[in-house]
C-alpha cells in the first residue's frame, strides 16, 4: 500500500487496468524504474504468484531490468511495449493459459524472435511448451541456480545472435 | 399379461387338440368306409355263393324228378324191373334233397314260398300220381299204359319243369338284382372312401403347413434371433407372430433381448462412469501435484536463497515469513485435499447430532472478528436457538469457509453482514461480503475445485477447495447452498439445512 505510483509508469496503467491499490501485492507489480540503458538487458516475468516473481528477481539477481505482469493479456501488453531480450513464462496463468500467450508471442511480428523461458508446475508440460515454441523448460519447483543458468544462456545467446 | 397367456396357450392347444380330433375322426370315417365297402363286397360274394348252392340243389332236384320219371315210364312200359332202378334210388334221395332246398331257399319270404309251391308240387306228384302209377303196374301193367295215365304224368311232370324253370329264373334274377346292388353300394362306398382318405390327406397336408406357419417359422425366427443375440446384436426383436404359447415365445424372447440391451447398455454407461471417475481422478492428482508444487516453488527457492545468498536481517525475515506461509499452505492443501477425497469417496463420516447452527455461527465469527481489523462482522441471529442435525465440526467448517472468503476477497475491508434465520422448515445462514465479487465467466464454475479465478494474482491465498468442500458437506446434510454475486460490489454466500424436528 506504500508504492509510489510514480513508479508504475506507463506500464502500471495498461496491465492494471482495476484500481491498483486494492490489492496487497500491486506494488510488486512493476520495478522498472527507469527507461533502459542500452547495457541493461531486460526481462519479462509473466508468473501470477507474487511470491515466485519475486524469486524469478531473486535468482537472476543484479543486473537486469524487471517487468512483472500477473496474467497473460498485461503480459503481452507490456511485452510490446518494453520489448524485453527474455521473457519469463508460468503455464498456469488465469484467464489465458502461458502455452496461449507463447503462441501469440510467437505470431507477433515484434516479438516472434524473443527468447523464451517456460516454468511449470504441471509434470510432463515441457514437451508440450517447447512444441509450442519455448526456447527453454524449467519445472518448478527450482533452484534458484539452474533457472538463472537456463536464463543466462538465453540472454547471452541472444546477445550473440545480435 | 398372465392372464392374457393363460388365455392364448390355451387357443393353441385347443387349435391343436380340434385339428388332431378332426383329422382322428376323418381318418377313421375313412377307414369305416373302406370296412363298410368290404362288407358288401364279402357279403355280395356270400350271396352269390349261396344263389349258386340254391341253383346247385334245385338242378339236383330237377334231376331227381327225372329219374323219377325215366324209371317210370321205363318200368310201365316194359314191365321190367331193372328199369325201375332210377326210381328206386331217385326215390330214396328224394326227402334228403327236399329238405335240403328247402333249407337253402329260405332266404327271403317270397323265395320261401316258391321253393315251398315247388316242393308241394314234386310231393304231389311222387305221392299223388308216381308212387300209385307205380304200385298200379306192378299189379296191372295194363292199366297203367293207358293214355290218361300217361298224360296225366307227362302233364304234372311239364308243371314241375315249368316251375323250376322260373324258380331258377327268378332266382338269377334275384341274385344278379343283389349283386348289382351290393356292386354299387361297394363301388359307392370306395369312391366315398378314397375321397375321405384324399379329404385326410389334404387336411394332414393343411394341418402339417399350419404347424409349420404357426409354430415351426416363428420358432425357426426365434432360434435365428437367438443366434444373432448371441453374435452381439443385442437390437434383434422379432415381430411377435403366432398363437398362444408360440406369440408367447416371440415376446418373451424380446423381453429378454430388451433385458439383455438394457443391462449392457447399463453395464457401458457403468464402465463410461468408472472411466470419467478414473480420468477424472488422474486429472485431479495431476493438478493436486500442480497446487502442491507451486507453494513448494516458494518454500525451495526461498530456502536456496537463504542459504545461498547474503541477504540482509529485514530480507531474512521476509523470505522466512514467505517460507512459513508457503508450508503452511501446503499443510492445508493436504487436509482440504484428504476432505475432498474422503467426501467424494462419501466415507466422510457426518455425525447426526442435534446442532444448534446459531452458536456454531457465533463462535466462527469470534474466532474471524480478531483476525482482521480492517472488517466490521455484523451478526444477526434469533434469539432462539436454530436446530439442524449434523456435524458440528463439519457445519463450523462450511462456515469458517464462507467467512475466511468474505475477508480474503474483501481486501479493502468492509462490513461482512452475517445472519441466521429460520424460514418454516429450513435454517438458512448467510454471509454477505463488500469485496471484489465474483466475475460472471467464473460464477458458473465457483464450486469446482481448485477454481480461483484471478486470486493467486491478486495474492488472495487459499486451495480452492473450500467452496467444493463446503458444498460437498452441506449436500452431505441434506441442505443447498448457493450464493449472488456483482463483480466489483461484493458476495453473498448463503447455505440453507433442513430443520431438525425438536423432539
Amino acid at each position: 500500500m506504500l508504492c509510489a505510483n510514480e513508479s508504475f509508469r506507463v506500464a502500471t496503467v495498461e496491465f492494471r487496468p482495476r484500481t491498483t491499490d486494492s490489492y496487497t501485492d500491486a506494488c510488486t507489480v512493476v520495478t522498472a524504474e527507469a527507461e533502459p540503458t542500452a547495457a541493461e538487458k531486460t526481462v519479462l516475468v509473466c508468473e501470477d504468484d507474487p511470491n515466485l516473481r519475486t524469486l524469478v528477481r531473486l535468482a537472476l539477481g543484479e543486473g537486469y531490468r524487471f517487468f512483472e505482469a500477473p496474467d497473460g493479456p498485461s503480459g503481452l501488453a507490456l511485452a510490446e511495449r518494453t520489448r524485453p531480450d527474455l521473457i519469463v513464462l508460468d503455464l498456469m496463468l488465469p484467464g489465458q493459459s502461458g502455452l496461449d500467450v507463447l503462441a501469440e508471442i510467437r505470431h507477433s511480428d515484434e516479438l516472434a524472435e524473443t527468447p523464451v523461458l517456460v516454468m511449470s508446475a504441471w509434470s510432463y508440460a515441457d514437451e508440450a511448451a517447447l512444441a509450442a515454441g519455448a526456447d527453454a523448460f524449467v519445472p518448478k519447483p527450482f533452484d534458484p541456480d539452474k533457472l538463472r543458468e537456463a536464463a543466462l544462456e538465453l540472454l547471452e545467446g541472444d546477445g550473440a545472435a545480435d | 399379461m398372465a392372464r392374457r397367456t393363460d388365455r392364448s396357450s390355451a387357443t393353441l392347444s385347443a387349435r391343436l387338440m380340434a385339428g388332431s380330433a378332426l383329422l382322428a375322426l376323418l381318418v377313421a370315417a375313412a377307414f369305416g368306409v373302406f370296412i363298410f365297402a368290404v362288407r358288401t363286397l364279402d357279403d355280395a360274394t356270400k350271396r352269390e355263393r349261396h344263389t349258386k348252392a340254391v341253383s346247385a340243389e334245385t338242378l339236383q332236384l330237377e334231376r331227381l324228378v327225372l329219374d323219377l320219371d325215366t324209371g317210370l315210364r321205363g318200368f310201365v312200359l316194359t314191365g321190367r324191373q331193372d328199369l325201375l332202378a332210377p326210381w328206386t334210388s331217385a326215390r330214396a334221395a328224394l326227402p334228403q334233397s327236399l329238405r335240403s332246398f328247402r333249407r337253402l331257399a329260405s332266404t327271403a319270404p317270397a323265395e320261401r314260398r316258391r321253393a315251398d309251391t315247388l316242393v308241394t308240387s314234386i310231393n304231389q306228384y311222387v305221392d299223388g300220381y308216381a308212387v300209385p302209377v307205380v304200385d298200379i303196374a306192378r299189379t296191372n301193367p295194363d292199366a297203367a299204359r293207358t293214355e290218361v295215365v300217361s298224360q296225366e304224368g307227362a302233364r304234372e311232370l311239364a308243371d314241375i319243369r315249368s316251375r323250376f324253370a322260373d324258380f331258377l329264373s327268378t332266382e338269377n334274377a334275384l341274385a344278379a338284382a343283389r349283386t348289382s346292388t351290393a356292386q354299387r353300394r361297394s363301388d359307392a362306398a370306395i369312391a366315398a372312401a378314397i375321397a375321405g382318405m384324399i379329404a385326410s390327406a389334404l387336411l394332414i397336408a393343411g394341418f402339417g403347413l399350419y404347424l409349420a406357419r404357426s409354430i415351426a417359422r416363428p420358432v425357426r425366427e426365434v432360434a435365428e434371433g437367438a443366434t444373432r443375440l448371441a453374435g452381439g446384436d443385442l437390437a434383434t426383436r422379432l415381430d411377435p407372430q403366432g398363437v398362444g404359447e408360440v406369440e408367447e415365445l416371440t415376446q418373451a424372447f424380446n423381453r429378454m433381448a430388451e433385458r439383455l440391451e438394457a443391462g449392457r447398455r447399463e453395464l457401458e454407461e457403468q464402465n463410461k462412469r468408472l472411466r470419467e471417475s478414473e480420468r477424472a481422478k488422474s486429472e485431479l492428482v495431476s493438478v493436486v501435484a500442480h497446487e502442491l508444487r507451486t507453494p513448494l516453488a516458494s518454500v525451495l527457492g526461498f530456502t536456496s536463497v537463504l542459504l545461498q545468498r547474503e541477504v540482509t536481517d529485514e530480507q531474512r525475515r521476509e523470505y522466512l515469513n514467505i517460507i512459513e506461509a508457503q508450508a503452511r499452505r501446503l499443510g492445508a492443501l493436504v487436509n482440504d485435499f484428504l476432505d475432498v477425497q474422503r467426501l467424494e469417496e462419501g466415507k466422510l463420516s457426518i455425525a447426526k447430532e442435534l446442532v444448534d447452527i446459531g452458536s456454531v455461527v457465533r463462535e466462527q465469527t469470534e474466532l474471524f472478528a480478531g483476525q482482521s481489523p480492517k472488517h466490521l462482522l455484523d451478526v444477526s441471529l434469533p434469539p432462539t436457538p436454530l436446530p439442524v442435525r449434523g456435524d458440528s465440526n463439519r457445519l463450523a467448517q462450511v462456515v469458517a469457509n464462507l467467512l475466511s472468503n468474505a475477508i480474503k476477497y474483501s481486501p479493502l475491508g468492509g462490513v461482512v453482514r452475517v445472519a441466521g434465520k429460520r424460514d418454516d422448515d429450513v435454517v438458512r445462514v448467510s454471509i454477505q461480503d463488500e469485496g471484489v465479487g465474483i466475475p460472471a465467466d467464473l460464477q458458473r464454475e465457483i464450486f469446482g475445485k481448485f477454481v480461483r479465478g484471478q486470486a493467486t494474482a491478486e495474492g488472495i491465498e487459499g486451495s480452492g477447495l473450500g467452496l467444493a468442500i463446503s458444498r460437498s458437506l452441506v449436500e452431505a446434510h441434506g441442505g443447498s447452498i448457493d450464493f449472488e454475486s456483482t463483480k466489483g460490489r461484493g458476495s453473498t454466500f448463503w447455505f440453507e439445512l433442513p430443520t431438525a424436528s425438536s423432539g
